[in-house]
């Protein structure tokens, strides 16, 4: 029933370290690219990553449940009720998080930034890059969002992992089967383990995004 | 040089996010073959604490290891439906039938049943306590418009309340605000009953679980009754609907389980002192 | 080396509002050309034309006689051969070293010859001790020295000047003075300089144009146009009673 607190951070950590990372690697790279392109074309752009920012975890879990369930297109896969499947249905939470911060974050470089690269010879790819740089702390910030939406939510990887013994119990999970089961101390516990990573995580990412700004 | 660095910076990204992934599809058991079997049950079945004793015992008798959901009875059956698990233990013998009708369940064993009863407010208005069948206990706190919690969730509790209701002559969409339906598992539902002093129905398992933390109700009507019984069966998922169940195994623990060793862990099994599953095996698998 | 600017019949207006007007330059290679006038006269928006930045309703620019390409690749190639320096300029985030070695980077230039230009410029500005210092830190006169070493270290044909001294004191701006006067001598750059300061414009340029109202009213040697002007107008703005 309760498994291991060790092996449940743990994989805690996993899960929502490995799909920040990739939403990371997918959302920086597309949300730069985005964020420099021309104004009249971002606003649709934005109201659809403005609706996606509100998709609730639950959802994007009954989505990536539906993919992965044995009758579901994914289903040889073998994926659901497995900490990959609880990955993936994070991944597209947090996604369109990390793709608006930067797309925001982006466009705001002010002009004057851009056309001064311009203006010393850059061409577009080198544009992006200096851009990129000059809008790292932001980025950052992105990613810090994105860590905490994967690390703090519930829905999507309690439908699609089902908080398994030995195989997909995470600190979220625990403390909704805790509720479920009227254990109310061992869930506010479980709730300050997950305060302290979390805080551990973030500190990191800030010092690094302290650098950044120099 | 001054253009090199984030290209490093995004291949590490990838490099770490792939490796991440990988180590995910090696922990996922992905495309593997499971060597346990999955099971679906309820979070009733899951809160009695029944399983933490049976299936260790069913893994040192046999070598083989069960991992299993807890979910709501609608959805462990259409987890067996869907093909995401090889057998499932529920008590909801109608929809059951219903189940092995579709040629969804290979076939089921009976193993158990614990009871229903009735909690309420210790000074029992409608006077539950001395109520001469389930369905007159029902019927008084109809009469007295005591407050009273139902689950409201489809679950197997809610089925049976629905089900007692309805014997009583009574239909729960006629009832006042004195009705109250929670939508939440048994111990929530347990706990606003001794939040608001009302009455409900609860399987004895979870009662006796959570006894102490429920201070403000009492253990008011409790019998045997074949009404208030709460039977308990195991459906092994049928192989040839869906290829990839583990149902050798499957079929092995559902014939484990109305075996003597596990019906005498059944009958022993208590909780905090209060026995409450009697074993009562039926064999079709 | 150096190129030669000719602009043609240049016209630019934003929002109905008409910003240059029938513009007429002729530059020789090596020139230090001064435009003149009033603010809002016009001759940012030209140097912005000039550098790609902006595109003009009408006109041409043409550079060694030519006009600007169509092809990306030429285009870039010759943007490379331009570089501006603007009235605030806008460093890079981190060192000195990051800012100052930027264009170099852009056109592919590797240490060790990195380093080596890049100090050799900020020698050109005396900023050799600053090379590791953060832009933030700067004061407002190291960094306008700084930017104009980012600047000129890749050795432009076209050098675009905007207001560049216009926030310094006299001793840094004399610096930066006489840092393009050596610059221009050395290599036979093409200097376009963008002032206010009828003074700085005499004591750097060859030429000199007044741009007032969007056209260019006179443009002359530095001794015909501070000395002899035609135009009223002319002497007008140099007595110091040309407003808008």
């Amino acid at each position: 029933m309760a498994g291991d607190i060790v092996d449940i951070t743990l994989l805690s950590l996993y899960v929502s370290s490995t799909s920040t990372l990739v939403a990371t690697a997918v959302a920086v790279p597309v949300g730069i690219a985005l964020g420099l392109r021309e104004i009249g074309s971002q606003r649709l752009l934005k109201n659809i990553l403005f609706t996606l920012y509100g998709l609730p975890p639950v959802l994007a879990g009954l989505l990536v449940f539906l993919l992965v369930s044995r009758g579901g297109p994914l289903g040889p896969l073998g994926l659901l009720f497995t900490p990959l499947g609880m990955v993936i249905a994070q991944v597209v939470v947090v996604t369109p998080i990390i793709l608006g911060i930067t797309m925001s974050v982006v466009s705001t470089v002010e002009s004057r930034l851009k056309e001064t690269a311009f203006v010393l010879g850059a061409d577009a790819h080198q544009l992006r890059v200096t851009v990129m740089r000059e809008a790292t702390a932001g980025i950052l910030t992105a990613v810090m969002v994105g860590f905490g939406r994967a690390i703090s939510e519930v829905g999507a990887v309690f439908i699609v992992g089902r908080h398994i013994e030995g195989q997909t119990q995470v600190l979220t999970t625990t403390i909704i089967t805790d509720i479920e089961q009227a254990a109310y101390g061992h869930a506010i516990a479980v709730g300050i383990i997950l305060l302290v990573i979390a805080g551990l995580v973030y500190s990191l990412l800030y010092r690094l995004q302290e650098r950044t700004l120099q | 040089m001054h253009f090199r660095a984030p290209r490093r910076f995004f291949a590490i990204l990838a490099a770490s996010a792939l490796v991440l992934m990988a180590v995910g599809v090696v922990i996922s058991n992905v495309g593997l073959h499971r060597e346990y079997i999955l099971m679906a049950t309820t979070t009733s079945t899951r809160d009695t604490g029944l399983l933490s004793v049976l299936l260790p015992a069913f893994r040192d008798a046999t070598g083989i290891e069960v991992r299993y959901i807890a979910v709501g009875t609608g959805q462990a059956l259409d987890a067996g439906r869907r093909g995401d698990v090889d057998i499932v233990i529920v008590h909801a013998p109608m929809l059951e039938i219903q189940f092995l009708a579709d040629g969804q369940g290979l076939c089921r064993n009976q193993v158990m049943f614990n009871r229903f009863v009735i909690v309420g407010p210790r000074d029992d208005p409608a006077s539950v306590a001395q109520a001469t069948s389930a369905i007159d206990a029902f019927r008084r706190i109809a009469e007295n418009e005591s407050l009273f919690e139902s689950r409201a969730d489809n679950s197997g509790t809610h089925t049976k309340e629905l089900e007692l209701w309805a014997l009583a002559g009574l239909s729960a969409s006629t009832f006042g605000s004195w009705y109250e339906r929670t939508s939440q598992g048994m111990a929530a539902t347990l706990t606003i009953s001794n939040e608001r002093d009302s009455y409900t129905l609860s399987d004895d398992g979870t009662w006796f679980a959570l006894e102490g933390a429920l201070p403000f109700l009492r253990l008011l009507y409790s019998t045997d009754e074949p009404v208030l019984q709460n039977v308990y069966s195991v459906i092994p998922v049928n192989p040839a609907v869906h290829s990839n169940v583990v149902f050798e195994k499957a079929v092995a623990f559902a014939r484990w389980l109305i075996g003597l060793d596990a019906q005498r862990l059944i009958a022993e099994f208590t909780v905090n002192g209060h026995p409450i599953f009697t074993p009562a095996p039926v064999g079709g698998c | 080396m150096t190129m030669s600017v000719e602009v043609e019949a240049l016209r630019k207006s934003f929002d109905r509002r008409n910003v240059l007007v029938d513009v007429d330059l002729h530059i020789p290679p090596g020139e230090i050309l001064a435009v003149i006038g009033p603010n809002g006269a016009g001759k940012t928006t030209l140097l912005r034309i000039v550098d790609f930045l902006l595109r003009p309703d009408a006109g041409a620019v043409r550079y060694d006689g030519r006009d600007g390409p169509a092809d990306p690749e030429a285009r870039l190639a010759l943007r490379r051969r331009i570089s501006m320096v603007a009235q605030n300029p806008r460093l890079f985030r981190g060192s000195v070293f990051y800012s100052v070695s930027y264009g170099l980077c852009v056109r592919g230039v590797e240490p060790p010859e990195l380093p080596i230009r890049t100090l050799q410029a900020l020698e050109a500005v005396g900023l050799v001790d600053r090379l590791h210092a953060r832009t933030s830190d700067l004061s407002a006169g190291e960094a306008q020295r700084v930017a104009f070493a980012r600047a000129v270290v890749f050795r432009p044909d076209l050098l675009l000047l905007d207001e560049f001294a216009a926030n310094l004191d006299p001793a840094n701006a004399r610096i930066l003075e006489a840092a393009v006067l050596e610059y221009n001598r050395s290599t036979g750059t093409t200097v376009i300089l963008v002032t206010h300061d009828m003074f700085q414009a005499k004591r750097l340029a060859n030429r000199v144009a007044l741009l007032y109202e969007g056209r260019i009213i006179e443009s002359g040697s530095v001794i015909e146009f501070f000395d002899e002007p035609g135009d009223p107008r002319t002497r007008a703005f140099v007595r110091g009673e040309l407003a808008y």
